[in-house]
């Protein structure tokens, strides 16, 4: 069964990695300068023995190596621990980030995967032609584009229509099933949109490639002899050509947007999992930045082991 | 067949061959040679001093400055000329870093294979799991703020794709009859090294190194904007960062944000058609291909008709993300 | 490819039904609800966990205090809240307060004196430990009882000046929903959420109560009908956090908010121009360099020296930083206790203690008297090395410190010092000042800022060699100074203490562990559709006093 054979090694390795970077995010976070308690201690009626008490509380007066032990055995349990800053379980904020920023990062992925496609279609079919290179430079551009300036761009040229910030109108008074969707979803077409346009011409390449591999010059010009409809049955073939290779895009690219998601959650307020790491570092909150790392690592590896098995079930030469 | 043996045989002249048949390359050799010499020549043709006020905060363009002034009154044009050249200057310093070290492990990884090939890849893969960004930020708060540090910090993250992929393509070319009968006559792992790995992996390498540069500008801009950038210092990056925390945008100052990020996108244009250029140069039968994410790098898929050599399996159709599950 | 298409043809459809949708303008009853932007947002309403300003404010706004300020008088005195009455025995030792007769909690149980002894009493037990965040408010105090169910009378070991303004500002907190958390060890006090759940508000006692609350995104209040006060002109508020101040200024112009509490200075003309009403006046805050004043510190000694300071202090140009900086909004400071600090009705800023004015040549001469001459690139050498240091900058004074920074820069490059900045994250630039107990403080030079209390014990406590490692970042330290502090602390006569408070700043002055660059001018603003804010150097909502609110209506 070389199949299930090659399917458990990837599975050991991929939960080895998981096991080393749990190990090296717990001390790597543990280096930064500062204090995780200082600046919880420093408010203004504080009596001065506060951040000895709270160290003690979150078990920072243990050795490093005890602190580890405890956070593996914890972990074991399912426990990401209790955030420093708000007192509540890692998981629960966690989840919640989590939760807000799929559903942006996913329409972002379809926007890129919209506007990829026709593009990468219209630069294939014309190939060569002064229509394919602008359409493929324009997707290398907005591609190089740096993420948090596109989402300021789009900021100054569309805020005055769309809302710019957080996720939802919270003003709106007991709005229905409906008018609630409607209203996260128009929230949500900024940041996404600034994410699609990003990540598009990762899309136009692929489907643009794909497609011009089955084509070949001949079939173009075979095809345009036949007239319309003999095209659409290409395209049809050529498109479902490029669906192997995107699907794998999706499926590898997915973990590190969410990650990347960061420069746009700070534009727009999108309380996500990228302003939960970034503010977790900004005050050494070591639990929430261990679960979100944690998070992100998992579904990297994930990915990596999806896509794999994509691969595995695709060309079966590569369990040999 | 993914050794470039036209290049082995003429490599000399590699390069120039393929800024001959690229139009992509000449554009893209063009467009980085205009930023790199308004760089060196920055200090000559910058149009005001800029650490000198020289209007009021946020005038808008005008004869005199054609692209405004920025919140401390300072003149935009010869804040984008001065920006750039230290946006330069840490993207071809941390490429460079990450050749170096990147390409360094993976020669010796991909040379010496066993256990130590093992270990270097395990490390590598660490890096490729935990997301870019993130980790960045968390290593940029450990070192402190300095153009050094941020240097190495985008240098850390740009090493691990340079290792992978030069590791498959030596060892690749370990195996080849030639390297085999040159090791038969006696000569040294340093010399073999020097005198035949490399010269093999050098088109690659300077590929890899030019699509890099386009990496480190781009994760410049990204740290600056999050507070990491360097200090006393001005980028493309904290020309952003500023315009953000001083509320250029609802001030309707469009000047101070939108002349840099196209200067960066500039750059980071010229930088992908010269390095896909020489990639396409060095693996043209390779067809389906895409970006790979944020990396500026074009991947190929699996080739149906390639031979499933362990070797041949490495070669750099697959890289980048891919490459983690590699054994 | 038909799969493909019907997916984008979904998806186009719902897109533009949303655009739909919004245009028929969904804000149901907004009219009389406050929308408030912020930039600071709510840490946790846990009192016991949270941090921010705009923490104070909300529980100013749902729990009863016994005292505020009046912030519509100048000296801003005391007024009642809960307290309708208070007095201070001769001796100072013990403080009487007569509560709001038949008063109730927003579920109905009794609001009595017996609530707020029970409040402080806890704080006092826990103060080492959950409570600790506002163990101050109970400093030197030995009990806090209710004699009867209308008067609460507290006792002190020694006077204590800051009662009123302590005592009085704590939020009461009702028993029937924190007494089971304050048993054992008490760290369930921290680790209760106090959120509204079920739909439920959240149990208080202020005129508002809150009803909804999201992390980093929203808290919504309701009108609280049990309050014992005049009820408010408006229905309800809701604070919302903004990462963004672009998106926050843009959401007040385009109407999506009311009002926002601070806006940048580079935001002002910009507002100005869409018509909307942007509030100028003093604020609680000081910008300062701090120079290290550590007597023990190893290099670069010649910073210690009175003189080089001066000098350093003429070649600060603050009018250039007011103006670039800020645009304008802000003045020049010089007195470690900024201009709008006044508190019962005294005045704390002593008005005699003004900045030197920005001239190099005076700061050259002093410097070439003391023998430091310039090498060949310009800058001084002292004691054999370069006059050239590094500042640490915090991320909390990104934007117009950075500005500030520069503009000081450049008069120090005239006078031969160089200077250098190092970005950190907060805490990061708190560990770069002081190294902990054994290397104590050895950076040279730092800016940061102080958004003091409304009493002025705070900020002077802070220079004292007790807050060592705590709130003294500067180093400095003397037992003449410290003194005065403890004296400070305990005088509660106003005009008595007031010449203490002035000697203390002219000490400080004249140390110069801090050169004291700008006070900041308060900006806040709102749509002409509203009227009736009760401004305060906090803003219009803030933990001073609940006025603002409850005047605040549409126009």
């Amino acid at each position: 069964m070389p199949r299930l054979r090659f399917v458990l090694r990837r599975l050991a390795f991929a939960i080895a990695t998981v096991f080393v970077a749990i190990t090296l995010n717990f001390f790597l976070f543990r280096v930064l300068p500062g204090d995780a308690v200082r600046n919880l201690a420093r408010v203004p009626h504080a009596s001065p023995g506060l951040q000895h008490a709270l160290a003690r509380e979150f078990g920072l007066d243990k050795p490093m190596w005890e602190q580890y032990l405890i956070y593996l055995r914890e972990l074991a349990h399912g426990n990401l621990g209790v955030s420093f800053t708000t007192r509540q379980p890692v998981s629960g904020d966690l989840r919640q980030a989590l939760l807000n920023t799929l559903p942006m990062v996913s329409l972002g992925t379809i926007f890129a995967i919209l506007i990829g496609t026709v593009t990468g279609v219209v630069s294939a079919w014309r190939r060569g032609t002064v229509l394919d290179r602008v359409s493929t430079n324009l997707a290398i551009a907005f591609y190089s584009f740096p993420t948090q300036w596109l989402a300021l761009v789009l900021l100054i040229y569309l805020s005055n229509w769309l809302p710019s910030h957080g996720m939802t109108n919270d003003f709106l008074v007991d709005p229905s099933f409906w008018q609630h969707e409607l209203d996260v979803l128009r929230h949500m077409l900024l940041p996404s949109l600034t994410l699609g346009l990003t990540l598009y011409g990762e899309y136009t390449l692929i489907v643009r490639s794909a497609m011009l591999e089955t084509l070949g010059e001949d079939y173009i010009l075979t095809a345009r002899a036949k007239g319309l409809r003999q095209r659409q049955v290409i395209l049809r073939h050529a498109l479902r050509n490029a669906m192997l290779p995107t699907i794998t895009l999706i499926a590898l690219s997915l973990g590190y947007i969410v990650a990347g998601a960061i420069l746009i959650e700070t534009v727009f307020s999108w309380p996500g999992i990228g302003s939960a790491v970034y503010e977790a570092v900004t005050k050494r909150d070591y639990p929430m930045l261990q679960g979100a790392f944690l998070v992100l690592t998992v579904s990297v590896v994930f990915f990596n082991f999806v896509a794999d098995l994509l691969y595995a079930r695709l060309d079966p030469r590569i369990t040999e | 067949m993914s050794a470039p043996s036209s290049f082995s045989r003429a490599r000399q002249h590699w390069l120039w061959r393929v800024l001959a048949e690229s139009g992509q390359a000449k554009a893209g050799l063009v467009v980085l040679g205009i930023f790199v010499l308004l760089a060196l020549v920055a200090p000559w043709i910058e149009p005001y001093d800029i650490h000198q006020q020289v209007g009021p905060v946020y005038a808008s363009p005008s004869l005199h400055h054609p692209l405004g002034l920025d919140d401390g009154g300072i003149d935009m044009v010869s804040l984008l000329i001065q920006g750039g050249r230290i946006s330069l200057i840490v993207g071809f310093a941390a490429s460079l870093v990450a050749m170096v070290v990147g390409g360094g492990i993976g020669i010796v990884s991909g040379y010496y294979g066993g256990w130590l090939d093992t270990v270097l890849m395990r490390i590598t893969d660490y890096f490729l799991v935990i997301p870019d960004l993130p980790l960045a930020i968390v290593v940029a708060a450990v070192w402190g703020p300095s153009l050094t540090h941020l240097i190495l910090v985008i240098a850390l993250l740009l090493w691990t794709t340079t290792a992978r992929v030069i590791r498959a393509q030596t060892k690749s070319v370990r195996e080849r009859a030639f390297v085999h009968r040159v090791r038969s006559l006696g000569a040294s792992d340093l010399r073999i090294i020097a005198r035949h790995v490399l010269p093999q992996i050098a088109p690659l390498l300077i590929a890899n190194t030019v699509l890099t540069i386009a990496v480190a500008i781009f994760d410049e801009t990204a740290l600056a904007f999050l507070g990491l950038g360097a200090p006393n210092s001005v980028t493309w990056g904290t020309i952003i960062e500023f315009a953000f925390l001083r509320t250029a945008i609802s001030s309707g100052a469009w000047w101070a944000v939108i002349p840099a990020g196209l200067c960066v996108a500039l750059v980071i244009m010229g930088c992908f058609w010269l390095g896909q250029a020489i990639e396409d140069a060095l693996n043209p039968r390779l067809k389906v291909s895409y970006l790979s994410p944020r990396s500026f790098r074009v991947i190929r898929l699996r080739n149906q008709d390639t031979q499933s050599t362990p070797d041949t399996q490495s070669t750099p159709d697959t890289q980048s993300t891919r490459e983690v599950e590699q054994p | 490819m038909s799969q493909l298409r019907r997916v984008a043809v979904a998806i186009v459809t719902v897109m533009v039904a949303a655009a739909l949708a919004s245009c028929g303008g969904s804000n149901g009853d907004s009219s009389s609800v406050l929308r408030i932007g912020t930039s600071s947002g709510i840490s946790s309403p846990n009192p016991f966990v949270g941090y921010n300003q705009d923490d104070y404010s909300v529980w100013t706004y749902i729990y009863p205090t016994l005292l505020q300020y009046d912030t519509t008088k100048s000296g801003f005195p005391y007024a009642g809240n809960f307290a309708r009455k208070w007095s201070t025995s001769t001796d100072g030792r013990t403080v009487t307060f007569h509560t709001v007769p038949d008063a109730s909690w927003s579920d109905g149980t009794p609001l009595t004196a017996d609530d707020a002894a029970w409040t402080l009493t806890m704080i006092k037990k826990y103060a080492h430990g959950p409570t600790a965040t506002w163990a101050g408010s109970v400093r030197y105090m030995t009990s806090a009882r209710a004699t009867d169910k209308d008067t609460l009378v507290v006792t002190y070991r020694r006077p204590v000046a800051s009662a009123y303004s302590d005592v009085g500002m704590t939020p009461i907190l009702p028993r029937q929903v924190w007494g089971q958390y304050a048993t054992g060890n008490g760290k369930q006090l921290t680790t209760f959420e106090n959120v509204p759940e079920n739909g439920k508000p959240l149990v208080g006692g202020g005129p508002f109560v809150m009803t909804k609350y999201t992390k980093d995104s929203i808290a919504l209040f309701a009108r609280n009908s049990h309050w014992y006060g005049p009820a408010p002109h408006i229905s309800g508020f809701g604070l919302q956090f903004f990462h963004d101040e672009d998106a926050m200024i843009t959401a007040l112009k385009t109407g999506q908010l009311d009002a926002i509490n601070e806006i940048p200075p580079t935001s002002v003309s910009s507002l100005q121009k869409a018509g909307q009403h942007v509030y100028v006046g003093p604020a609680l805050s000081l910008r300062d360099l701090i120079i290290n004043s550590d007597p023990n510190k190893t290099k670069n000694r010649e910073l210690l020296d009175p003189q080089v300071r001066k000098a350093m202090e003429y070649a600060v140009d603050r009018d250039a930083i007011v103006k670039t900086a800020w645009l304008g909004y802000a003045s020049p400071g010089a007195s470690l206790v900024p201009a709008g600090n006044a508190t019962g009705g005294t005045q704390w800023h002593d008005p005699d203690i003004s900045p030197l004015p920005f001239d190099i040549d005076k700061a050259n001469q002093i410097l070439d008297s003391l023998g430091y001459q310039r090498g060949g690139n310009g800058i001084r050498v002292a004691d054999g090395h370069q006059m050239s240091y590094n500042v640490i900058f915090p991320q909390d004074e990104e934007g117009a410190g950075d500005r500030a920074f520069q503009i000081i820069q450049r008069g120090f490059r005239q006078i031969g010092i160089a200077i250098t900045q190092t970005r950190l994250d907060d805490d990061a630039a708190f560990q770069a000042i002081y190294g902990g107990k054994k290397s104590g403080y050895q950076f040279d030079l730092a800016m940061w800022d102080w958004f003091p209390a409304a009493d002025p014990g705070f900020i002077l406590d802070a220079m004292t060699c007790k807050q060592y490692g705590d709130w003294n970042d500067s180093g400095y330290c003397t037992k003449q100074y410290d003194a005065l502090d403890l004296q400070q602390d305990r005088t509660t006569n106003a005009s008595q203490r007031q010449s203490v408070v002035f000697q203390m700043q002219q000490m400080i002055y004249a140390a110069k562990p801090y050169i004291i660059l700008t006070y900041d001018k308060r900006l806040d603003a709102w749509s002409p559709k509203w009227t009736g804010f009760v401004e305060s150097p906090q803003g219009f909502f803030n933990n001073f006093s609940t006025q603002s609110l409850l005047s605040v209506r549409p126009a």
